[in-house]
């Protein structure tokens, strides 16, 4: 059945450590996936984890496959991800091959030479196909379902055929006619043919889209004019792919030196003129303010714009409810884009109300355009907060306070929360220092006593002062802090 | 004054209604935003007059209060310079937190910034991290008029319509060494321009023991307080 002319030569990388599917892992998984693409263009990543490539234009570049590997491997390190190399004609063996040595303390890369596949193969147990066991995903991914191998290398143990060698020497004919479609593909594996060709993501070409101004343009005007041709061509760039961005990035470069850049949600939803409005409104906010006279000369004009779409997705139909629950009209967005322009995308926020036992946990602020999602989620239980009424301003910086007692001494709270005396006056940092007229705590409160590092003991007391005042005082590490007021 | 302007975008059926410059005293659906029941015997029209300026002496929970019905009437809510606001009150007295933008830090560019959020919401709580020129007022209260919004200033604005001011409070609940904070008793008087010449007082749970804001009922005033009684029939009246 080996038809096949010449059996490609895979490479697969496997990082165990990515594979679990997580935000910041994924976020690892793609500097990997780019850090590998820097070696060879045609990258697919086959499951979390793991990515493999044609290895033999680059191992020929590079000065072989063993060169390669070594590249890539000290690439990825760099990055502080540990990866294992294999190396095989065709893309199971390859991943038996990236797998075959994780326990054993070789080296970490593994070489089958060309037309060696079939016998390292040979020596694998069957159940190297099971679903479950290593290379399940692979085995999904390479176009045999994880269902039904489990079943079919239980069954071939029971029937004697213990290694994949003793499968592949079975006649395929009768492999296909015994187990069907499954058992073919898996039979063409074990001899080490693939079951259908390496499916390589296209490189990521650059669809940027920038345009020179020369001489620089002093105004902004010609510029947002370019910008919205510029938009135009970037999306017929990535319509003409079937893709969209999830967000634009604009870059504007001075004839000085001085750059601007921005990242815009776009989502694929902006029109080339709402691209223009955004790089309008990132140039008006780069125009000094007024009171400093013209500064048209020493900024020298725009020399350069640029778009570049960042994270670019498969354009799968707008999406509704684009920012969350609330939908935000076109109105609120440019307004509050508008602000973003001038002051910076943090500038911006919205409020997400979550759960926490601290009142400064207990919103988090998103910036604008961004997932909300709070810190802490609002649903458990959170025992330990301060009772009572819920304090209109809080700081967001701890403001420095001292309470004492009657006798001027600082009040102190001990470890079985007992307090020194009662607080009679509260001197607020900055402020002239106010008479205690009512008091209730302490609310001991001991956050993450597992972790040293992030562990902290509080006791939290509510203050009510002469001028009718209230205020959320905290004793840490034996200092007086105001969290928040009541007013 | 009200004759040349009908709005395009004035969705309220009532014909002839006022534009909301801050005297007619013609009340309208579309000329105001609400404020919480508690607090309209305080403002001339029981509601907030758009295009119109509501200083509030120093930032605080009536300052929250007073976005709070229109945020929660479906008004978008900007809160800009005060990085200490604590939504968590707000969104107890009202306010949807999902339709509130924050700008914590405005810097020196504030009025552009102020001019920005205006274009988008409907109501702005500002405080002015610096004293605002008298040229820099009127044109974000030209803004004001033209966006139909109602800004809302934590501190001082010369030519604000309305002034509100929390004259006292005290806070119940708390004994010594016991207890917890439960409820805020504050008077607040407001006084102004034109149609809110007339000094109104009002005492207020700010907030109440559920966390919203509600009128002080006769018996829970504090006694011997000259001048109460003619303060809250003025509420009443108005």
């Amino acid at each position: 059945m080996s038809t096949e002319p010449r059996p490609p030569r895979i490479m697969v990388l496997s990082c165990p450590e990515l594979s679990d599917p997580g935000r910041e892992t994924a976020r690892r998984h793609e500097r990997m996936v780019d850090a590998v693409t820097e070696f060879c263009p045609h990258v697919e990543v086959v499951e979390p984890g793991v990515c493999a490539f044609g290895a033999r234009g680059p191992a020929r570049y590079f000065g072989g496959e063993t060169a390669l590997a070594a590249r890539i491997i000290a690439a990825l390190a760099d990055l502080g991800v540990q990866a294992r190399a294999g190396v095989a004609d065709g893309l199971f063996a390859a991943l038996l091959a990236a797998r075959c040595h994780d326990g054993r303390g070789a080296g970490p890369v593994k070489l089958i030479p060309p037309g060696q596949t079939a016998r390292f193969l040979a020596a694998h147990p069957v159940t190297a196909l099971a679903a479950g066991g290593p290379g399940a995903g692979g085995l999904a991914a390479s176009g045999l379902g994880p269902g039904g191998l489990g079943e079919l290398a239980g069954l071939l143990k029971r029937l004697g055929l213990g290694t994949l060698g003793d499968f592949a020497a079975l006649p395929a004919r009768d492999v296909a006619s015994r187990f069907g479609d499954t058992g073919e593909r898996a039979h063409r594996l074990a001899q080490g043919l693939d079951s259908r060709p390496l499916a390589a993501r296209p490189p990521p070409a650059d669809l940027s889209v920038a345009q020179r101004f020369d001489p620089p343009e002093p105004r902004a005007e010609p510029v947002v004019f370019a910008a919205r041709a510029l938009a135009g061509r970037l999306h017929e760039g990535l319509s003409a792919r079937g893709l969209t961005c999830v967000r634009v990035q604009v870059t504007a470069a001075w004839a000085d030196g001085r750059q601007s850049s921005r990242l815009w949600r776009h989502d694929g939803l902006l029109s080339a003129t709402a691209v223009a409005d955004r790089v309008r409104w990132q140039l008006d906010a780069w125009r000094p303010a007024p009171q400093g006279g013209d500064d048209e000369n020493t900024q020298g004009g725009i020399a350069l714009l640029r778009l570049a779409p960042d994270q670019v997705i498969r354009a799968a139909g707008p999406q509704l409810a684009l920012w969350g629950e609330t939908v935000v009209s076109d109105r609120v967005a440019r307004a509050a884009m508008r602000v973003q322009a001038m002051l910076g995308h943090e500038a911006v926020l919205r409020p997400v109300l979550g759960g926490g036992r601290n009142v400064t946990d207990q919103v988090t602020p998103v910036p604008f355009g961004e997932k909300e999602e709070p810190r802490l989620p609002a649903d458990p239980p959170w025992p330990g907060r301060v009772p009572g009424a819920v304090p209109g301003l809080v700081f967001p910086a701890a403001r420095a306070a001292e309470v004492t007692d009657h006798d001027g001494r600082v009040v102190t709270v001990s470890g079985r929360c007992a307090v020194s005396a009662a607080p009679v006056r509260l001197a607020v940092r900055g402020d002239p220092p106010r008479r205690v007229t009512g008091w209730a705590g302490p609310w001991p409160l001991a956050e993450r006593w597992w972790d040293p590092a992030a562990a902290r003991r509080r006791a939290r007391f509510q203050l009510a002062t002469d001028d009718g005042r209230a205020w959320l005082a905290v004793v840490q590490d034996g200092r007086w802090l105001v969290e928040a007021g009541y007013w | 004054m009200t004759a040349g302007q009908p709005r395009s975008f004035a969705t309220s059926a009532a014909p002839g209604q006022g534009t909301g410059t801050g005297t007619e005293p013609t009340p309208g659906l579309a000329a105001t935003l609400p404020v919480l029941p508690a607090l309209r015997g305080l403002l001339p029209r029981g509601a907030l007059a758009r295009g119109s300026v509501v200083a509030v002496a120093e930032f605080g929970l009536l300052c929250l209060a007073l976005a709070a019905a229109a945020s929660a009437d479906g008004a978008w809510c900007g809160i800009a310079g005060i990085p200490e606001a604590g939504v968590l009150a707000a969104a107890a007295f009202g306010l949807d937190a999902g339709r509130t933008l924050l700008v914590p830090e405005p810097g020196p560019s504030w009025p552009q910034v102020v001019a920005s959020l205006l274009d988008g919401c409907e109501l702005v709580l500002l405080r002015p991290p610096a004293p605002a020129p008298g040229q820099v007022r009127r044109r974000l209260e030209a803004t004001l008029r033209r966006g139909r919004g109602v800004l809302v200033v934590a501190g001082d604005w010369p030519g604000a319509q309305l002034r509100l001011r929390v004259v006292s409070q005290r806070w119940t609940g708390l004994g010594d060494g016991h207890g917890r904070l439960r409820a805020c008793r504050a008077e607040v008087t407001a006084d102004g321009r034109g149609e809110a010449a007339m000094t109104r007082a009002s005492w207020l749970w700010l907030p109440a023991e559920d966390g919203g804001v509600a009128t002080v009922g006769p018996p829970d005033l504090p006694a011997g307080r000259p001048g109460t009684g003619p303060a809250l029939r003025a509420v009443s009246a108005g």
